[in-house]
């Protein structure tokens, strides 16, 4: 069974002083992966600029449109349709022996490998003081205690938008309990990798037929490395497993590494940027 | 085109260097040697030597090296009249040259010339042959180093070096992970700095290899001197310098993108108000290549095109004078306009070549430079043909215990501190002080790494202040190319020359000069 | 670059030859002292409007000189020459550039003192033999490629303005000093200090072998193609230069090639006689051509 997706993305977005010279870069295509297959990718924009498509530094496919004629206002608009493959999250074999799995988490070539999932970023920096607020039942299993990590941080935070932005740090989201998908993200990772378990942080877009949060905007999740099962999506604004209703788009350390829109703008005063995101699945 | 002069002051390419020793209490006259006789009234007939540094210019007996020799009796010929006159005479062939910087007063800004020294430094063709091998091996370690850690770390998997090498490093980019530069080089333009300890051997410094600079003033330095004083070069047969650009060029041509030809190079600058400026406008022209801003680049297709008046250029090969974070504001800063939107992903797709390569600055983080012994061994399978400074590395309980008991023989610094901030200089610490460092080091101990203090040698340098020679502490500044199987050493460098007296400290922004620096041919 | 340097020889040319001129001039009105320097004062473009205002030679001298303070001086002239050969300093050669910076501080290091009191003559004659260095340091050691064609774009440009404000201001001058000793407007010793200050009065005095007079020397400075200070060669070299910037042949009525032929056409066949009658709204029309011309360089060439 297989799930046929149009997704539409379209930016707005307006300058107060005329802009003479503009870069944007979008991180926006669905990746195609073992779970999603690409159909079409299509791109415009108000100007009529062409655009690249190209790959990021973290490899990821990009949209690149550079204008350098003087405007006021550009809206973008992208369509992609994908097929994504239904999706069992808990379709994989049993982690083997716990304490070896615990063994091999804290040895040194497992932390070179995932040196960079491991590491503590800006936006994902746990103050000294909550060192000791979700720690690890190391009885457990690997993917048990993340289970109890997804829900924790669903019940710790609760959504609500326009709290925080994309530079509210993690010590405010802890103590004032509320956020958006990338709050509950980040603070996901960094207590996953606190406990030694390699975490990224995953944009992409979710289909809401099911009424979940994420309201029409790009959703956030978290994919952690588990030794023998491999990396495992979990989406804590939900307390879910990532499934066949989250289409990735990119991953990285933090929402930086995979913000979906880039801009290097020349122009002075302020600027108005909104997004409107449709996520349609058909059943094929 | 451009409206408005303002030239920031410049300050010489380099970070402090913190090594004191003594200022030198007793003064010694030239005593024995046999010069003196003849020199009463002339330029050097006040040179006092102290024995306890090193003279450059001295051998161990006390006399004059030979290499040396001739220089002395010619310049001893000189009044100092004569002498003055030579000194005003170079100064106004930096002026001419504009190899200048502005300092601003109250009113009006003064622009000033790079103190230069007209008594050159000369180097034995033997000795330069160890520090010319020295500097490509330490070059070619620092490339396979950085292969590794941007590949698959096989030198910290197998515990040489510890991993927040690479975890902690600001100057890790891991963005760069698994991407292959072309011709398999990072670091192609490398500045080795080397100074010679009381022991009289060479120790390096530092390794620097984001963008090294310096190179033309060592360039303009050999210009001055020969209008000045062409005729001390016919006693002498020195190899020349004017040959880095052609090297650099050819170097830089050979890692060229697959499937082209006949590459175009360029120089990015950050622009005019640069400190480093003339550098940039300097190489780019004696290369004969265009010097570019970023805006003067774009990015279509991943391929990276110049502006012409023409229509777009393709560029294949881009030696940056900009540092990583500024090269594409899409992928690092954000508020770079430094850079080329896109850059980086044409990098990434092998369509442009950058040199140095991104994410090299990781290679000479001080961390690193503690551990050179291990990586040239580890990568060449060598023994360092130049000295480290030795590295005690307070993790380790034995050299622990060794640095507790000698602090007031050795500097304690902080790891992660950059800047010269927490240094402790043990002979100008109380004994008060030492104990507070000793308790601080035992504590943490993983925060610190001690070195012993070295003591930089000296060569005579003219004062303008009291008209003579005196005695000076100087460095040195080597530049090593590497291309595809192809490498280069800048034969000479820049000697730099604390002017303070005592002082050890060779940065331009805190009164340091420089020599032009002979290496003669075998 | 090429339009301060040559600025700053028009300058340095018009102090001295107008100082040293007006010291034994034939007629109270040009030895005047006064006029003399209201006359220096309206060549840079600030009019002295009160004439019953007295002027210290001195302030004058200094304020044209080496005031950096004002932005016409011949030492921000230079300055601004500096600058942007230190901006295109990959560009051009080491000698022109070495050239340019012993100009530079040359005039920076000039005593302030000196050059008021008894330097003017040292001064200015050292501006203008540094300039012809720099002209031949130009045409001998640059590629003759673009960034030639740009700085003597520049050149020409200038050279055409200069000599044009030049003329306004001696024709501003000769109106004021006629009549004293019984001269006519059109047999102003004024003529010939003109042609002095445009370094074109012995290659004047060859071709028409008379004393200078309105009409033969407005022909020969402006329309004249064959005295290389007139208006109509630096327009036919502006126009040789901007054709290896824009080599095209299309038509295209937009272009900077385009413009510079019109008015390049338009002086090429003009009469000295339609001129005379209105010099002062020919002078204006000239200028104001000079000026298009320049920001539709800028705006070709310059803005990308």
């Amino acid at each position: 069974m297989a799930l046929e997706y149009s997704i539409n993305y379209v930016a707005n977005n307006r300058y107060e002083n005329p802009v003479k010279e503009a870069h944007w870069q979008f991180t926006i295509i669905p990746e195609a992966n073992s779970s999603q297959e690409q159909i079409t990718v299509s791109f415009q924009n108000s100007l009529h600029i062409p655009h690249d498509i190209s790959i990021n530094g973290y490899g990821f496919q990009t949209l690149r449109v550079s204008a350098r004629q003087p405007l006021s206002e550009v809206v973008f608009e992208a369509s992609f349709k994908l097929m994504k493959k239904e999706v069992n999250p808990f379709d994989f074999q049993p982690e083997g022996n716990i304490e070896q799995t615990y063994k091999k988490m804290g040895g040194l070539d497992f932390k070179i490998d995932f040196e960079p999932f491991l590491r503590c970023t800006r936006l994902t920096n746990l103050p000294m003081e909550y060192g000791d607020i979700f720690r690890f039942d190391f009885s457990k299993a690997v993917f048990d205690n993340l289970i109890d990590l997804n829900k924790w941080t669903y019940e710790h935070l609760y959504f609500k938008t326009n709290v925080t932005n994309v530079d509210t740090t993690l010590k405010e989201i802890i103590e004032k309990r509320h956020g958006v998908c990338q709050d509950f993200t980040h603070l996901f990772c960094t207590l996953a990798r606190a406990n030694g378990v390699p975490a990224r942080y995953v944009s992409g877009y979710l289909h809401q037929g099911n009424g979940y949060f994420g309201d029409s905007q790009m959703h956030a999740w978290a994919e952690t490395y588990i030794p023998n099962i491999g990396w495992v999506g979990f989406d804590p604004t939900n307390n879910l497993l990532a499934n066949t209703n989250h289409i990735k788009v990119a991953h990285g350390k933090d929402y930086n590494d995979c913000s979906p829109l880039k801009g290097v703008v020349y122009t002075v005063g302020t600027n108005e940027t909104s997004h409107t995101v449709k996520v349609k699945g058909e059943q094929q | 085109m451009l409206t408005k002069f303002y030239l920031k002051t410049k300050k010489f390419p380099n970070k402090c260097k913190i090594f004191i020793s003594e200022a030198p209490k007793n003064r010694y006259l030239l005593g024995k040697n046999h010069f003196m006789t003849n020199l009463e009234n002339q330029i050097f007939s006040s040179y006092q030597r102290n024995p306890e540094l090193y003279d450059e210019i001295y051998d161990q007996k006390g006399d004059i090296k030979e290499v040396y020799q001739k220089l002395f009796e010619l310049y001893g010929e000189h009044s100092i009249e004569d002498y003055v006159n030579l000194n005003a005479k170079a100064k106004s062939s930096f002026f001419n040259q504009g190899i200048t910087f502005q300092v601003y007063g109250d009113n009006d800004s003064k622009e000033k010339i790079f103190p230069f020294d007209l008594f050159p430094r000369i180097i034995a063709p033997e000795e330069w042959d160890i520090i010319e091998r020295g500097a490509i091996q330490r070059s070619k370690a620092l490339n396979l180093f950085l292969w590794d850690v941007y590949h698959e770390k096989k030198i910290i998997r197998q515990g040489v070096v510890p991993m927040d090498l690479i975890g902690s490093s600001v100057n890790y980019l891991d963005k760069m992970n698994g991407v292959d530069p072309t011709g398999g080089i990072y670091n192609h333009i490398s500045g080795t700095d080397v100074i010679k300890h009381n022991d009289g051997k060479y120790y390096v410094l530092e390794d620097n290899i984001r963008c090294p600079s310096g190179v033309s003033y060592v360039i303009c330095n050999r210009t001055a001197l020969k209008r000045a004083l062409f005729g001390v070069f016919n006693h002498y047969q020195t190899h020349t310098v004017t040959n880095y650009a052609e090297n650099l060029l050819e170097l830089l041509e050979s890692v060229k993108p697959k499937g082209v030809d006949v590459p175009t190079c360029v120089v990015i600058t950050p622009g005019m108000y640069n400190s480093a400026f003339y550098e940039h406008s300097y190489l780019a022209k004696t290369m004969g290549v265009e010097l570019v801003e970023g805006r003067d680049l774009f990015v279509e297709n991943d391929f990276v095109y110049m502006k012409t008046i023409r229509g777009p250029e393709k560029v294949d090969v881009i030696y940056r004078r900009i540092d990583d974070l500024f090269i594409d504001p899409l992928e690092f800063r954000p508020d770079s306009t430094l850079g080329v939107p896109g850059l980086f992903a044409a990098y990434k797709k092998g369509n442009v070549t950058l040199a140095n390569a991104p994410g090299t600055g990781v290679a000479d983080d001080k961390a690193v430079y503690t551990y050179m012994p291990e990586i040239i061994k580890y990568y060449l399978d060598e023994e360092p043909i130049l000295n480290n400074v030795y590295t005690y590395h307070c993790s380790r309980p034995d050299e622990l215990k060794y640095v507790l008991e000698h602090i007031p023989e050795l500097v304690i610094k902080p790891v992660d501190e950059a800047g010269g901030y927490g240094i402790s200089i043990g002979n100008r610490l109380t004994k008060q002080e030492v104990e507070r460092v000793k308790i601080e080091v035992e504590a943490n101990p993983r925060k610190y790494v001690a070195q012993p203090i070295m003591s930089l040698s000296v060569h005579p340098t003219y004062i303008d202040e009291s008209e003579s020679f005196e005695q000076r502490h100087v460095d040195l500044r080597t530049f090593t190319v590497m291309g595809k199987d192809k490498e280069f050493v800048l034969k000479g460098g820049l000697t730099r020359v604390a002017l303070q007296k005592g002082n050890l400290i060779v940065n331009s922004s805190q009164g340091g000069g420089s020599k032009d620096t002979w290496v003669l041919k075998k | 670059m090429g339009r301060y340097i040559e600025r700053s020889e028009h300058i340095a040319r018009y102090l001295s030859v107008n100082y040293f001129s007006s010291l034994d001039a034939p007629n109270e009105i040009s030895q005047s002292r006064q006029f003399v320097l209201q006359s220096m004062l309206f060549m840079v473009g600030s009019p002295v409007d009160d004439k019953t205002h007295k002027l210290q030679e001195e302030t004058i001298l200094y304020k044209i000189g080496l005031d950096p303070a004002y932005d016409f001086s011949i030492i921000n002239n230079v300055k601004h020459a500096r600058e942007n050969a230190n901006s295109a300093r990959d560009l051009i050669s080491t000698e022109l550039y070495e050239a340019i910076n012993k100009f530079y501080h040359f005039t920076l290091n000039y005593p302030k003192e000196v050059f008021v009191k008894n330097g003017l003559y040292d001064f200015t004659t050292n501006v203008t033999e540094m300039t012809a260095v720099l002209r031949g340091k130009i045409r001998g050691t640059l590629l003759h490629d673009a960034v030639y064609a740009i700085i003597m774009l520049g050149m020409n440009i200038e050279r055409a303005t200069q000599i044009i404000r030049i003329i306004n201001a001696k024709y501003h001058d000769a109106l004021k000093a006629q009549g004293s000793y019984g001269d006519k407007f059109s047999k102003s010793f004024e003529w010939t200090t003109l042609l002095k200050c445009a370094e074109s009065y012995d290659m004047m005095r060859r071709l028409y072998k008379k004393t200078p007079t309105s009409i033969s020397t407005l022909e020969f400075l402006i329309l004249n193609p064959n005295c290389p200070r007139s208006i109509m060669n630096c327009l036919n070299q502006v126009y040789n230069h901007i054709k290896i910037l824009h080599p095209s042949n299309r038509y295209d009525n937009q272009s900077t090639a385009f413009l510079i032929g019109k008015v390049r056409a338009e002086y090429e066949y003009k009469l000295v006689e339609e001129i005379e009658g209105n010099i002062q709204i020919f002078i204006e029309d000239i200028l104001h051509n000079l000026t298009q011309i320049s920001l539709k360089i800028e705006k070709e060439f310059f803005s990308f």
